[in-house]
C-alpha cells in the first residue's frame, strides 16, 4: 500500500510537471515570432523594466541564436545590471556571428576600458575605424584615450573626426576643446566649449574651462562670471569653488601690492564667501584687513 | 422654387466650382494625415517609391508628425537607403521619444556601418574664422607622437608651504618653505633654458597658497605633471634620506594613510556621487579610467624619480610610498610629491644649505623627467 501510494504521488507530480511545462511552452509558443519578442523586449527596455526585457531577449536568442540585435540588447541590459561578464559574453557572441558589427565591438572596447585594459580597448576602437571610417563613437574614444595620454596632436586628430562624423555630441566638443586648450589653441578651445554648451547648457566642466581661458588672458571678471554660472547650476561644484577662491586671492594680492588694502580685504572676504575654510584668506584678512 | 431663385443658386454654384477649380487645395487638398495613410498603404503593398513620394509630402505639410517620419524611415529602409532611413527614424524619435519602433530601428540599423549623409555647409562665424586661422598656424607645429606613451610637455612645480606656514625647521634654523621655493625656482629656470617643457610655479615668493589651490593651478595651466617639492622632518634626528609619494587608491603604510585621511577632511565640499540604478554612465567609466591611468603614471614617475635620486644624490633612498591624497587626487594629471632629504637631520640640513647640493637635486629631478 505504501509503495502504491508513493507511486501514485510520483505520477501526480509528473502530471503537474507536465502541465507546468505545457503552460511554459505555450507561453513561448504564443509569441514564437522572434520579432514580437524583440519588440516587446525593446519596449520593456525603454520603459526601464530591465528584468522583463532580459527574459524577452533571452527567449528571442533561443529561437534565433544568430539574432545580433537581441544579443546586443542582452549585452546592454546585463551591463546595466552590472553583470559585466555576461555582457562581455553577449557582445563577443555578436562579433562571432558577424565581425563587422561595430556596435558590439564598441561595447567590447568600453568594457575593456572599464577593466583598465587600455591596449585591448584601443585595438577594438581601431578595428571599428577599419570597418567603418565614419564611426563617430570609435573616433571619440580613441581621441579621448589620447587626451588622457596628454598627446594633444593625436587627440585633436581623432576628436575632429568624431566631431565631423557626428557634431551632435556635447562630450565630443568638450574633449576636443580640452585637447586644443592643452596646446594653447584657445580660439579653437573656446569654440568647442561653446559648441558643447549650446548642446548642453548645464555642462559645468565646459563652463569652468572657458573661465580659465578668460582668466589666463587677463579677463578676470569674465572668468569669475563663468564660474559663478557654474555655481548657479551646481552650488557644490568643487572646481568652480576653488577656481573662484584662487581668482579672489590673486586679485587680493594684486590690490595689496598696489597699496590698496581695502580692496584686498574686499577680495579676501569674497574668497571666504565661496570657500569659508580658505586658510590664506583667513590669515591675510586678519593681518591686512584692519 | 421660382425661376429667379433657381438662377441665383445656379450662379452661386458656378462661382464656387470655378473657385475650386483654381484653388483646389482650399477644400479638396490632402492633409499630411492623408498622405501618411497613403504612404502606409503603399509600404504594405511594397511600393516604396510611391510611398516615399507620399510620405515626403506628409512631412512637408506637417514637420511635427512623428508618425509620418517613422513611415518615411520605413520607406527609405525598403529602398535600401539606410542613412536617410536612420535620419528619418531619428526625427521620429526626436518628436516622440516613446516611439519604440523607430528607436529600435535606429539601434538595429546602426549596429553596422551606414553611409554618411552629406551636410550643408554654413558660413563661418567670427569665432570660427579666428579658430580656423589659429589652426592653420598652430596645428602643423605640433609633432604628433605615435604610440600611447604618456606625454609630459607642461609641468606645474609646487614649492611646499610658504608664508605663515614655514613647514619643518632645521636645528640651525633652515626653513623648509625657503628651500622648497629655491629648488622650485631653480628647476623652473632650468626647464625654461632647455625649452622643451613649459613650466609654471604655484608660488613665486614667500606667501601661503592653500593646498587645494595648488592643484587648481595645475588644472589652470592644463599641466601634464604636478610635482610638489618638500623636505621631510622627523622627531628622530637620525632619520634621513629621500622619498617620493604618489596618489593611489590604497595607502602603502599606516603613516601614509593617516596623512591622507587628514588631508581628505575637505571632502565634505564634494557632491556625493549618486549611482543611478539600471543606467550605464559612460562618462563615469571614462572618469574612473582616466584617474586610474594618472595614478598608474604617477606610480611609474615616482619610481623613476626615486631611482634618479638614488643614483644622483648622496642620500639614502627611503623608497616610494603611496596614499589616497585628496589634494593630489584633484589634479587632472599624474602628480608626485618629492621629499628631498630630512631637514631635522643635521647632516641632511647642512647639505640642503649648499648650492651644489640643491643643483644636484634639480639634476636628479630633470633626469627623472627624461
Amino acid at each position: 500500500m505504501k509503495n502504491r501510494g508513493q507511486g501514485s504521488g510520483i505520477r501526480k507530480k509528473c502530471v503537474i510537471f507536465a502541465i507546468l511545462i505545457f503552460f511554459c511552452w505555450s507561453g513561448i509558443a504564443w509569441a514564437t515570432d522572434v520579432n514580437d519578442l524583440i519588440f516587446q523586449g525593446a519596449d520593456f527596455h525603454y520603459k526601464g523594466k530591465l528584468d522583463k526585457a532580459i527574459v524577452k531577449f533571452q527567449a528571442a536568442t533561443q529561437i534565433d541564436p544568430s539574432n545580433e540585435y537581441a544579443h546586443n540588447q542582452l549585452g546592454i541590459l546585463y551591463a546595466k545590471k552590472e553583470r559585466f561578464n555576461d555582457a562581455f559574453r553577449e557582445f563577443s557572441k555578436v562579433v562571432q556571428i558577424d565581425c563587422r558589427n561595430t556596435y558590439a565591438l564598441l561595447w567590447l572596447g568600453i568594457l575593456y576600458l572599464r577593466q583598465n585594459d587600455l591596449n585591448n580597448a584601443f585595438e577594438k576602437f581601431q578595428e571599428i575605424i577599419r570597418i567603418d571610417p565614419n564611426n563617430a563613437d570609435a573616433y571619440y574614444y580613441l581621441g579621448t584615450i589620447y587626451n588622457f595620454r596628454h598627446n594633444p596632436a593625436k587627440a585633436i586628430e581623432y576628436l575632429k573626426k568624431a566631431r565631423d562624423a557626428d557634431s551632435g555630441e556635447a562630450d565630443t566638443h568638450y574633449r576636443l576643446g580640452k585637447a586644443f586648450h592643452n596646446v594653447d589653441m584657445t580660439c579653437n578651445a573656446l569654440l568647442e566649449y561653446d559648441r558643447a554648451l549650446r548642446l548642453k547648457p548645464s555642462y559645468t566642466a565646459a563652463i569652468n574651462e572657458t573661465g580659465w581661458i578668460y582668466y589666463n588672458h587677463g579677463s578676470y571678471e569674465r572668468a569669475i562670471k563663468e564660474w559663478k554660472k557654474t555655481l548657479k547650476i551646481n552650488p557644490r561644484d568643487r572646481d568652480a569653488v576653488l577656481n573662484l577662491a584662487k581668482a579672489y586671492n590673486d586679485l587680493a594680492w594684486k590690490a595689496l601690492t598696489a597699496g590698496n588694502k581695502k580692496e584686498a580685504a574686499k577680495y579676501w572676504k569674497k574668497t571666504l564667501g565661496v570657500n569659508p575654510g580658505n586658510k590664506a584668506a583667513k590669515y591675510n584678512l586678519k593681518k591686512y584687513g584692519k | 422654387m421660382d425661376r429667379r431663385l433657381f438662377l441665383n443658386l445656379l450662379g452661386k454654384g458656378l462661382l464656387v466650382s470655378s473657385t475650386l477649380g483654381i484653388f483646389p487645395p482650399l477644400v479638396w487638398g490632402k492633409t499630411s494625415f492623408d498622405y501618411a495613410l497613403e504612404g502606409q498603404n503603399l509600404i504594405q503593398r511594397g511600393d516604396y517609391n510611391n510611398a516615399l513620394k507620399a510620405l515626403k509630402e506628409a512631412v512637408r505639410l506637417d514637420p511635427d508628425s512623428d508618425w509620418a517620419f517613422g513611415l518615411l524611415g520605413r520607406a527609405y529602409r525598403g529602398l535600401g537607403r539606410k542613412a536617410e532611413a536612420v535620419d528619418a527614424f531619428r526625427q521620429a524619435v526626436r518628436l516622440n521619444p516613446e516611439d519604440v519602433y523607430s528607436r529600435m530601428m535606429i539601434e538595429i540599423m546602426t549596429q553596422k556601418p551606414i553611409p554618411k549623409l552629406p551636410r550643408a555647409k554654413k558660413p563661418l562665424s567670427p569665432l570660427e574664422k579666428k579658430a580656423s586661422e589659429e589652426e592653420a598656424q598652430m596645428l602643423n607645429r605640433l609633432g604628433p607622437e605615435a604610440g600611447l606613451k604618456y606625454q609630459v610637455k607642461r609641468v606645474v612645480i609646487d614649492a611646499g608651504h610658504g608664508g605663515f606656514d614655514s613647514g619643518a625647521v632645521g636645528m640651525t634654523g633652515l626653513k623648509e618653505k625657503d628651500v622648497t621655493l629655491d629648488l622650485a625656482k631653480r628647476f623652473h629656470q632650468r626647464l625654461q633654458r632647455r625649452g622643451e617643457i613649459k613650466s609654471f610655479l604655484t608660488r613665486t615668493g614667500d606667501y601661503y597658497v592653500p593646498l587645494s589651490e595648488r592643484t587648481v593651478i595645475a588644472n589652470q595651466y592644463q599641466a601634464d605633471l604636478f610635482i610638489s617639492i618638500h623636505i621631510n622632518a622627523n622627531k628622530k634626528r637620525e632619520a634621513h634620506g629621500s622619498e617620493t609619494y604618489f596618489c593611489a587608491e590604497k595607502a602603502s603604510s599606516k603613516e601614509a594613510a593617516r596623512v591622507a585621511s587628514f588631508e581628505n577632511a575637505v571632502l565634505k565640499y564634494d557632491k556625493p556621487f549618486k549611482k543611478r540604478r539600471g543606467y550605464i554612465d559612460i562618462e563615469e567609466i571614462l572618469f574612473q579610467f582616466e584617474r586610474k591611468l594618472y595614478w598608474s603614471e604617477s606610480d611609474k614617475l615616482a619610481h623613476r624619480f626615486q631611482k634618479r635620486f638614488k643614483q644622483g644624490l648622496p642620500l639614502h633612498s627611503r623608497g616610494v610610498h603611496s596614499a589616497n591624497f585628496y589634494v593630489l587626487r584633484r589634479a587632472k594629471m599624474p602628480s608626485i610629491l618629492l621629499e628631498t632629504g630630512f631637514i631635522s637631520n643635521p647632516r641632511n640640513e647642512s647639505m640642503l644649505r649648499q648650492d651644489t647640493f640643491r643643483e644636484k637635486i634639480v639634476d636628479a629631478i630633470i633626469r627623472g623627467l627624461a
